[in-house]
């Protein structure tokens, strides 16, 4: 028979209210109980994850005793455990059986339900204004949070064989020269070694051939063309803005040019940490490019309402608190933008506390100082006296003509007080060709007595705009903006003429009114030669009152001499102000280009931020209280004064950043440089570090690595040397079938894992192969589409010049959008971090290195270059080849093959076969 | 021994796969990490060699595969499928509470009634207006949400928000998890392919289709009938002999390293891609090939229009038809493309009408047509049609302008066929249509409902990236139950 459940359920309530009545008597029970440091943890960790003010569930929040019973009388009953819910609903139904709750996680221990009812049967005391969270997943002690530990090991080997040895496995022996010098080249430099480098080294008899090697690689820039790819990979810096209008920040490249400047430099990584967060302190501006790498959509695109704006915003800055958060610190702070961090022991409060230390920050292009920005501003004198030379050369020819000063971008005509009931203004010409237009058009009354001047010529005063025409386009361009009395161009709008040519406007007045001013604001263009006429009351003359026959040019009056007329100049005459003008207008534009200096797109910052806020769920709507600037709570405090200028919160917090006993910092950046090396980090999260994060696959080796970068000065090149030494990284690739059953993916190095290359390494090797790399480096990138940016198709271009066959590095980085044909090979598209790429292997891959002109006229070059190198030998031909793409000669068998299909089919088809070859993409 | 692996790479996971790699070392691992793979269970384990083969959803489905159409721009819903006779009613007058209101693009003027009649189609008499008259003679088979919404008025964050959960670039598309999750019945054919509008991208162009963090793989392939797959053919200049013979070579020299590595998944996966290459050479190009529709085929989609975008959508349309038919999982056909002051997709801010005459024209016969096409071949059966749009748009025209503003607030989509009931009306906006007020649904409740469709439970469907496990509905979403048939 079957029993209804919730007979039992009833049953078993008895049963347990007699041990609860039972335990409540025990004085042991009770007393022992402590609300803070008992129930607390066991409500936070077990309950408030889904009970909470964000989340809910349920319809009601355990983080407050007020809240349980807001809920409901019968989750707590003072006194009765045996009565009260939130005991029963965590007792086993029946042996063996889960509870009902917590519905997600464990069971609460019995040790925990005991506790649970002795606090409510002594009474459910909750401590006066007590509010529980959520508990993360891990706390402080989560290991990488813990110091750096010393080890008993001190070489990488020794860790590496330590743990094979544990589950009996072996290192392979070690790799054949010629595949080791294939392998740190493609590593370090992402080309593989030119034939005659192959042969170099496998006859150099010198014992320190392989450290020689090491060096000369680390040396060339070639090596910081490579790595710094990786670090725009964790920051998904690009360089369109994303979103839909995805616009080139045609100035970004500077940054990537310092990365790799920074890695052939070997600027020591607390530096670069450092210039990266506060290089304007130092003259590095370019480095700033870090903080302003990921996606931001453009004002313009963002809403008018007050909602949309502040969450713009909001969505700036959290870029920022991410880049940081995982960059340096390998710590997901951004997940705690709404809520606690649900894993990690990172409060809401934390993330915005990080965000206050980058709250002056803006997005946008900044003054880029070095040699370049010095040589322009020694240049400054000479175009300022060129300007005021011409502005005193027009000048005085204004004064020769009679001329009337010119007209300015809101503009007064004063006019002798006149009574009317209306007016008019007749846009003949605008200064730069394009529509009439005006934000706003105000006419004022004459004070008289005690009655102040206004504006009459407002639409709450009854006035009635009208106009020529009005454009239609996404925006209001209606000639009701005339009169609308807003000038705020965020949130008002201008009138804009539909066509070109003369265009009028006019405002009839509710009522006849004395004026004496008429204050028109340009809008989109700016009228050039117009007339203002009024209409007297009781009359339907109009009446001239204001014109521009007799005014000066404007410096941004474009227009031909023939298009400008005078009253009083003759033909010559007006040729000459219109020359003058012209002059002025080059000379302004001179000193301004000079004065702002050669630009970088990079961060730039206000000395006085914003006040940050904690905001409820995320909401960019829902302030809580006020947030001073600090690192997590977790990691210490930055001890900053709320007052401190701008730059100290970004400078206290590089300082934190870059002690040489953080936890996470040298951690991080050894695990990313180890994942380069070996294909996977010893971590294999590299920007997660925290509980979703992947454990150390060698822990007390990641904290040898870490000890001995901060402990050799922070050198990322010594660290290269350190790990490239190693037999570890020297042994074979081969798989070894026991160990391969044990250890799959040779996460524990008893091989060499190999792994196909990435795509910039894939196309910058074809290019080298063929003859036709470009070494140039940085500066302005190259075009892989037809466009930089904009609302339209992005169209791959298939043909390149020489300009397109410079390192993939130096392709003008749009957001976003896959790169043709190597796109397919998992390149990030920044739109978000990606500090691991995947490694896939589709057909889209396949049909690219098959079958775009691309490869295929790098196939044609190679072949000629294997003409040219050694003739119309086959054979030789076949052997150079391989020595070019492969650093081998081919086998027998390769070598049979191969002149069949060049017999029959060309040696373009032997060269395209080969960059086809697994061999020739995989890293081995 | 020990675990220190993320599910970071599916496709490249060899423990589980060594044993199915070409050459052997069969039976080796599966062990240890199998019981881990039990305890998450619900996400999907991918073969390297056969990233696209099909895979079990989570339980039975009611669709084996989608079509979603997307209109770009902002589709109206106010002149289309949402009919409101109190807002013919209060014509000419301020939105009441509203009188002042500042939208996206600033500030709006007085309500303004549909620009087109409605009038009752079918027999559940579902109002719709003469925009898209064909599409009203469906309605019977349509079932309509009238209150979805979405948290962006901006196009580019809601088109994100709409086809990938998020309204920030770089997470996967619905396509890409769907085709992650269950693969496809056509090794043949891309699993996911995205067809765009014949006038150019959508707003948030390849973002609408991309894989995010999943593998590439997972990313939709852009063809359509007017727009070939990239380099999919071999060059012109290379005779088919002499392409045979190099792929040959390949072939070989591939076997020749696979050699020096046993076993190895990535270098039979990568020999694999080749022959899955070439087979899609000779399926594509027969499932473009539209040639052999019957002219009444034609016909009923528009494509023997003498308006030319509009053949063209409805050729898209054909196609996407033949997908489905060819057993590719999901079909994105866009409708409008970027942004272009309304001129080429439905951001109607401006001169609503007229452009909307145009626009309407070319998306309403071809859609219908679509519909009417799978159900007499029995295909709506297993096919859910999806009709989206980022947002709807005001009922009132802008501040000096012939049309309406953003409206994320309440705006329609529709769903048809598989396992959605039919000729029904869900959810509602206010009485002027400028809020959702009545079952209110998010974009990730219909994500949520297009995955439950596909036999896939939305909270299980995960991918670790940068320390979470991410869901196409983020941390939200709850199944709309009662659409379901």
């Amino acid at each position: 028979m079957r029993i209804p459940r919730r007979l039992i359920f009833a049953a078993f309530i008895v049963g347990q209210s007699l041990f609860a009545a039972e335990g409540a008597s025990d004085p042991n029970q009770t007393a022992g109980v402590s609300f803070e440091q008992d129930i607390a943890p066991i409500l936070e960790a077990k309950c408030l994850g889904c009970h909470n003010p964000n989340q809910l569930k349920g319809d009601f929040s355990m983080a407050t005793l007020e809240e349980i019973q807001a809920a409901s009388e019968e989750y707590v009953v003072p006194g009765n455990a045996a009565d009260s819910m939130l005991y029963w609903i965590t007792l086993p139904l029946d042996e063996g059986e889960a509870p009902e709750m917590p519905e997600e996680g464990d069971a609460l221990t019995e040790e925990e339900t005991k506790k649970l009812a002795a606090w409510i049967d002594a009474g459910a005391e909750w401590p006066e204004g007590l509010v529980l969270k959520e508990a993360s997943k891990a706390d402080e002690n989560w290991w990488s949070f813990q110091p750096v530990s010393e080890t008993e090991l001190d070489s990488i080997d020794a860790f590496i064989e330590a743990e094979l040895r544990e589950e009996g496995l072996v290192m392979n022996p070690e790799s054949g020269r010629r595949t080791v010098i294939r392998r740190v080249t493609l590593d370090l430099t992402g080309l593989p070694p030119t034939p005659e480098e192959v042969e170099t080294f496998i006859n150099d008899p010198d014992p320190r051939a392989y450290e020689k090697l090491i060096d000369s690689l680390l040396a060339s820039p070639r090596y910081g063309e490579r790595w710094a790819q990786h670090w725009l990979d964790v920051i998904r810096w690009a360089e369109t803005v994303g979103f839909e209008t995805n616009i080139q920040r045609p100035n970004a490249w500077p940054y990537r040019d310092w990365v790799i400047e920074s890695l052939n430099g070997d600027l020591p990584y607390d530096r670069f940490i450092f210039e990266q967060l506060a290089g304007d302190t130092v003259g590095e501006d370019a480095a700033l490019g870090f903080l302003v790498a990921g996606p931001a959509n453009l004002p313009p695109q963002v809403g008018r309402d007050e909602a949309a704006m502040r969450g713009a915003r909001q969505d700036e800055l959290d870029e920022v608190v991410r880049t940081v958060g995982q960059a340096f610190l390998g710590v997901t702070i951004g997940c705690a933008r709404c809520h606690d961090h649900k894993f990690d022991p990172i409060l809401q409060s934390d993330y915005y506390s990080m965000q206050a230390i980058f709250a002056g920050l803006a997005y946008g292009e900044r003054r880029h100082r070095g040699p370049e920005n010095d040589a322009w501003t020694s240049d400054i004198p000479r175009a300022r006296e060129q300007l005021e030379t011409t502005q005193v050369e027009l000048e005085a020819l204004r004064k020769k003509y009679g001329l009337r000063k010119a007209i300015e971008d809101v503009h007064t005509d004063s006019i002798l007080p006149v009574r009317a009931q209306a007016i008019r203004m007749r846009i003949e010409a605008t200064g730069n060709g394009k529509e009439a237009s005006l934000y706003e058009f105000e006419v004022w009354s004459t004070k008289e007595g005690n009655i102040e001047s206004t504006n009459v010529a407002l639409a709450e005063k009854g006035a009635q705009p009208s106009a020529s025409s009005f454009a239609l386009a996404n925006q209001s361009r209606h000639f009701d903006n005339l009169v609308d009395g807003s000038i705020d161009k965020r949130q008002a709008f201008p009138w804009v003429s539909k066509e070109t040519g003369p265009a009028w406007i006019r405002v009839d007045f509710a009522e006849s009114a004395t004026i004496d001013r008429i204050i028109w604001h340009r809008g989109s263009s700016i009228p050039a030669a117009y007339v203002i006429e009024v209409l007297p009351p009781d009359s339907d003359k109009w009446h001239e009152v204001a014109h521009t026959r007799d005014r000066l040019l404007r410096s941004d009056d474009t227009r031909k001499a023939d298009a400008v007329h005078f009253e009083s100049l003759d033909q010559e005459e007006t040729q000459l102000i219109v020359r003058k003008t012209a002059a002025l207008r080059s000379a302004e534009r001179e000193l301004a280009r000079l004065s702002a200096g050669p630009r970088v797109y990079a961060a730039s910052f206000t000395e006085n931020p914003e006040a940050t806020y904690l905001l409820r769920r995320g909401d960019s709507m829902q302030r809580l209280n006020e947030v001073l600037p600090d690192i997590p709570k977790v990691l210490g405090e930055l001890a900053i004064a709320a007052d401190v200028p701008e730059a100290e919160r970004r400078l206290a917090l590089a300082n934190h950043l870059t002690q040489p006993n953080h936890p996470l910092t040298a951690r991080v950046l050894v695990n990313r440089v180890w994942q380069h090396h070996f294909g996977t980090g010893l971590v294999e999260t590299s920007s997660d570090f925290g509980y979703m994060g992947a454990a150390p696959s060698h822990p007390a080796l990641l904290d040898w690595l870490a000890g001995t970068f901060v402990a050799e000065g922070w050198s990322l090149k010594k660290l290269h040397r350190l790990i490239l030494s190693s037999k570890t990284f020297r042994q074979s690739s081969s798989p070894q079938t026991e160990a391969l059953s044990v250890d799959a993916d040779s996460r524990l190095l008893w091989r060499f894992p190999p792994r196909r290359l990435e795509a910039e390494a894939l196309r910058d090797s074809i290019l080298s192969v063929s003859g036709k790399l470009n070494f140039e480096m940085g500066g302005q990138g190259f075009d892989f589409f037809n466009q930089r940016g904009g609302l339209s198709d992005y169209l791959p271009k298939e043909t390149f010049d020489e300009s397109g066959w410079r390192r993939m590095i130096y392709a003008h980085k749009v957001r976003m959008i896959s790169v043709d044909i190597f796109g397919a090979f998992d390149c990030p598209e920044a739109g978000q971090m990606k500090p691991n790429r995947t490694r896939s292997i589709t057909p889209v891959q396949s049909l690219g290195l098959l079958n775009s002109p691309f490869v295929n006229r790098q196939a044609a070059y190679f072949a000629e270059r294997l003409y040219q190198e050694v003739g119309d030998n086959l054979d030789a031909q076949i052997d150079r080849a391989f020595s070019l793409a492969l650093s081998r000669p081919p086998s027998l068998n390769e070598r049979q093959q191969l002149i069949a299909l060049a017999e029959d089919h060309g040696l373009e088809q032997v060269c395209r076969a080969i960059f086809n070859t697994s061999e020739f993409a995989f890293l081995q | 021994m020990k675990h220190f692996t993320k599910q970071a790479r599916p496709l490249l996971d060899r423990r589980k796969f060594l044993s199915g790699a070409v050459q052997g070392l069969a039976g080796i691992a599966l062990t240890t990490l199998l019981a881990e793979e039990r305890a998450r269970a619900a996400s999907p384990i991918i073969d390297p060699t056969q990233p696209f083969a099909s895979r079990n959803p989570h339980f039975k489905p009611k669709a084996k595969n989608v079509i979603v159409v997307f209109c770009s721009g902002a589709l109206s819903h106010i002149d289309t499928f949402d009919f409101k006779p109190e807002l013919i009613r209060h014509h000419g007058k301020p939105l009441p509470g509203n009188e002042k209101l500042v939208s996206f693009q600033g500030p709006n003027g007085n309500l303004t009634q549909p620009l087109w009649k409605f009038r009752p189609r079918g027999q559940s008499g579902k109002m719709v207006s003469d925009l898209v008259p064909h599409i009203g003679d469906m309605a019977d088979e349509l079932c309509f949400i009238h209150s979805l919404t979405n948290t962006s008025n901006t196009h580019g964050p809601a088109e994100n928000l709409m086809n990938t959960g998020f309204t920030f670039d770089g997470f996967p598309s619905m396509g890409a998890w769907v085709n992650f999750a269950l693969g496809t019945e056509n090794q043949d054919l891309p699993a996911f392919v995205a067809i765009e509008d014949p006038r150019g991208n959508p707003q948030s162009g390849p973002n609408n289709w991309a894989s995010g963090f999943l593998p590439p793989a997972f990313q939709g392939t852009p063809f359509s009938s007017t727009k070939p797959i990239r380099y999919l053919n071999r060059p012109t200049t290379i005779s088919s002999a002499s392409d045979e013979a190099t792929r040959k070579a390949i072939g070989f020299l591939d076997e020749q390293n696979a050699l020096n590595y046993p076993g190895d998944s990535e270098l039979a996966a990568r020999i694999s891609s080749y022959e899955l290459a070439a087979r899609m050479q000779l399926s594509v190009p027969e499932a473009v090939d539209l040639k052999s529709e019957p002219e009444y085929i034609r016909k009923l989609y528009g494509a023997d229009s003498s308006n030319q975008l509009k053949a063209d959508f409805a050729n898209n349309c054909i196609l996407a038809r033949r997908l489905i038919e060819r057993g590719v999982r999901f079909v994105q056909l866009f409708n409008g493309a970027y942004a272009s002051g309304g001129e080429l997709n439905w951001d109607g801010h401006s001169e609503l009408k007229d452009q909307y005459d145009v626009h309407g024209e070319i998306l309403d016969q071809p859609v219908a047509g679509l519909l009417k096409d799978l159900k007499q071949r029995g295909l709506l059966q297993d096919t859910l049609v999806v009709f989206a749009t980022e947002f709807g748009r005001m009922p009132m025209f802008q501040m000096g302008t012939y049309g309406r503003d953003h409206n994320p607030y309440g705006f329609t989509c529709w769903m048809a066929g598989a396992g959605v009931k039919p000729g029904v009306s869900y959810g509602a906006t206010d009485e002027f249509g400028f809020k959702a007020t009545e079952n209110i649904c998010t974009p990730h409740d219909f994500h949520a409902t297009i995955l439950h469709l596909l036999g896939l439970d939305h909270e299980k469907l995960t991918f670790y990236h940068n320390g979470i496990e991410r869901r196409l509905t983020n941390v939200h979403g709850h199944v709309i139950r009662d659409i379901l048939s």
